[in-house]
């Protein structure tokens, strides 16, 4: 009868142990590391350095030799040389299934197969340093399009010769997530992961506090950095941003994004300055971010208005030129 | 690429306000200003090529050089066909369309040539170093100062370049904070000799080997970044120290190949070290400028800042940040000063000889600077081969 009495209390005893033990032991591991022409850094707690810098960057070698644009001899450098197509591999497939669904999602506005565009605005990997006239934009365009490639099984076929992809916009946040994996393939259930400014979050820091997300401000000089826009407390998910104001450069007194319209052909000269997305996964706030840039605000907050999975910080310019903010209802962990 | 399309553009605007202020200066319907280029050995024909390129601002019409062979390896350079030749620089600054004459010789030979140039009346692109001692420095200034409309531009050409400009604005802006130290190196695994068809025309070659003629490797690689922290910093070296001998290359030469030079600079708290060697090429050319704040790592077309460790951890009061994707060239933490790295720094220059031309206004490497580190590089051959260390005398007036 006693023992029975005793058994709970000392299993609840015994359980209270292990969890204050299991705080206890939790460490901070951080691992930086250069990848996909940036840097990324890795802040998880765990009771050891389970996932070390060198599984991480063989990870994302891996993923460069599938979908990098810098790496010669890349799977999209060869389709993109090839006239007909390729065999691709898993993340390759992965991420193009996914650009392709956002493509229709966003009424093609953001498009994998935009490369020729952004190559003649000189903001390809060839440095082009001749600025693009309408004919040429106009024969450019009949290269662009979702339309004009298909995935059957491994294959992926471009229908003409001239198509050619950039996953550039989305496959950072898709390497973010495959980093989120394997950290959660060793149990890690609190960590930050960031590549390139996108990032993925998952449950809080030792000592239960949030994990604390700078917006970057939009003045684009890196080295005289102005304070961050927001602060907040991230939920679970991921943050991407796109934003207009570190790639661009100044010609004939305009301001050149080097976000191409796939639809005209041209940059995006709207108000839009830089758009936060928060989603479920990298891969998806990654592949919604340029084309939200494209459709600009109004366009933006309606596509956003009744959504339960996605949410939106945007920086934009109001015609009198000063800079102001919004953000949608589902843009999580975001505090005033 | 952004730099090169907004050089481009700005290039035209500049274009367009020249034509404005044609009325009081050179008229621009005059054309390209027609240039003689005197001296064509490596640098005088890497001047031609750059000239070249730029048919818009200047057209050459005469090349000048001692050596036959020499001449005719740049009248190859000549695609119009229409360049006169000379061995003898007198007979060069004769042309009468000339308007501007390129001195790239030997470094004995800049002082008589210049102040024939400028006597001459002709506007002067003056390789580096501007003289080969104090009195010919102290000369020029005085020349030129009764001459405010003509232009004598001093070839410290990397300055020119959107690189340097946007280093200099940094260091004002304090975004280093304190600066107390500057290293400087520009080193090589060569002999630093230029081969001689035959023997009776090594000296004429291989003039940098000899101290008749030439300033070593202070004067020839040095002085760039001498000229540039005197230029920065608006100041000049007060006390030199130096030392060095012929310790690779026992060929007879009797400039040093190996030199190290610690200069300091007392009104600004700063000391910089300079050195060259022909026994080592890891380091090639290296300037480093520190401060408490942060140090600028420059290569001729590329910089890098490196903020001081201890600030960044001030500033990490997020555990991320999201932003529009920031491009690195480095795994070490250095953020890049300009997103792509600068074209040679000679177009650039050569760009504002032509404007200064149209507008007579003064060069930001002009005859004073130009002096300045004249004579800082003599005061540094000085020391280096007195053994004794020396100082900046309050007789130097460059104002």
């Amino acid at each position: 009868m006693g023992k029975n009495k005793l058994l709970p209390v000392a299993v609840v005893l015994l359980l209270l142990l292990c969890t204050a033990a299991r705080q206890q032991l939790l460490r901070r591991f951080q691992l930086q590391g250069f990848a996909q022409g940036t840097t990324y850094s890795i802040v998880y707690y765990a009771t050891d350095s389970l996932v070390t810098l060198a599984q991480t960057d063989s990870l994302l070698q891996q993923l460069d030799r599938s979908v990098s644009l810098y790496h010669p001899l890349s799977l999209i450098n060869r389709f993109n040389r090839s006239t007909k197509g390729i065999i691709i591999d898993a993340p390759f497939r992965a991420i193009i299934q996914r650009a392709l669904e956002i493509h229709r999602a966003t009424g093609g506005l953001a498009d994998p197969t935009v490369k020729p565009l952004v190559d003649a605005w000189g903001f390809g990997v060839v440095k082009n340093t001749q600025l693009p006239d309408s004919a040429t934009i106009q024969k450019l365009l009949h290269q662009v399009g979702a339309d004009k490639i298909t995935l059957k099984g491994n294959f992926l076929y471009k229908l003409q010769p001239g198509v050619q992809l950039d996953l550039n916009g989305i496959a950072q946040g898709y390497a973010v997530d495959l980093l989120a994996l394997l950290l959660q393939r060793y149990h890690i259930h609190r960590y930050l992961v960031e590549l390139g400014g996108e990032l993925r979050i998952k449950g809080r820091k030792a000592g239960n506090t949030p994990f604390t997300i700078g917006i970057e401000g939009i003045a684009g000089n890196d080295l005289a950095p102005e304070p961050m826009r927001k602060i907040i407390e991230a939920a679970n998910g991921a943050i991407t941003t796109s934003g207009n104001y570190r790639k661009q450069y100044t010609a004939g007194g305009r301001q050149v994004s080097h976000l191409i319209n796939p639809l005209t052909g041209y940059p995006l000269q709207n108000e839009m300055i830089s758009v936060t997305v928060y989603a479920r996964d990298a891969i998806t706030a990654d592949g919604y971010d340029n084309g939200f840039m494209a459709m600009g605000l109004q366009q933006t907050l309606a596509f956003l208005h009744n959504r339960e999975d996605m949410g939106a910080y945007i920086v934009y310019r109001r015609p009198d030129g000063s800079v102001a903010d919004t953000v949608t209802r589902f843009f999580k962990g975001y505090k005033r | 690429m952004e730099r090169r399309h907004f050089l481009r553009n700005s290039g035209l605007l500049a274009g367009g306000l020249l034509l404005g202020n044609s009325l009081f200066a050179r008229s621009s319907a005059a054309g390209p200003v027609k240039i003689g280029v005197i001296g064509c050995g490596d640098r005088g024909t890497g001047m031609i090529h750059s000239l070249n390129q730029m048919p818009d601002l200047f057209r050459i019409t005469a090349v000048c050089d001692v050596l036959d062979f020499r001449l005719l390896a740049a009248q190859k350079l000549d695609k119009t066909n229409s360049w006169k030749t000379y061995t003898d620089y007198r007979k060069l600054l004769d042309q009468a369309d000339i308007e501007a004459a390129v001195i790239a010789t030997p470094l004995h030979m800049h002082y008589p040539i210049a102040t024939a140039a400028i006597d001459s009346g002709r506007h002067l692109y003056l390789e580096k170093t501007m003289t080969y001692n104090i009195e010919q420095a102290l000369d020029l200034v005085k020349r030129m100062q009764q001459r405010p409309k003509q232009v004598l531009q001093v070839g410290h050409q990397y300055r020119y370049s959107p690189l340097y400009y946007k280093v200099k604005e940094m260091i004002e802006a304090g975004d280093l904070g304190t600066i107390t130290q500057i290293d400087c190196r520009w080193d090589r695994n060569t002999t630093w000799r230029r081969p001689t068809p035959n023997p009776s025309l090594e000296r004429t070659i291989n003039w940098r080997m000899y101290r008749e003629y030439s300033g070593g490797l202070v004067a020839e690689l040095l002085s760039h970044q001498i000229d540039f922290v005197n230029w920065v910093f608006d100041t000049h070296p007060q006390d030199f120290y130096a030392t060095g001998g012929i310790d690779i290359h026992k060929d007879g030469r009797e400039t040093y190949d190996n030199v190290q030079v610690m200069m300091r600079y007392p009104d600004k708290g700063l000391t910089a070290n300079f050195g060259a060697t022909c026994g080592n090429a890891r380091d090639g050319y290296l300037f480093k400028i520190k401060g408490t704040k942060g140090m600028i790592s420059l290569l001729t077309d590329q910089g890098v800042l490196y903020p001081e460790k201890s600030l960044q951890k001030e500033k990490g009061t997020v555990d991320g940040v999201t932003g529009a994707t920031r491009i690195t060239w480095n795994k070490d933490g250095g953020l890049p000063i300009l997103p792509e790295p600068t074209k040679d720094g000679t177009s650039y220059a050569l760009k504002d000889f032509y404007n200064k031309i149209q507008t007579h206004e003064l060069p930001d490497s002009n005859v004073f600077t130009g002096a300045r580190t004249a004579i800082s590089v003599h005061l540094a051959n000085q020391a280096l081969y007195s053994k004794i260390a020396c100082s900046w005398s309050d007789t130097y007036v460059l104002t």
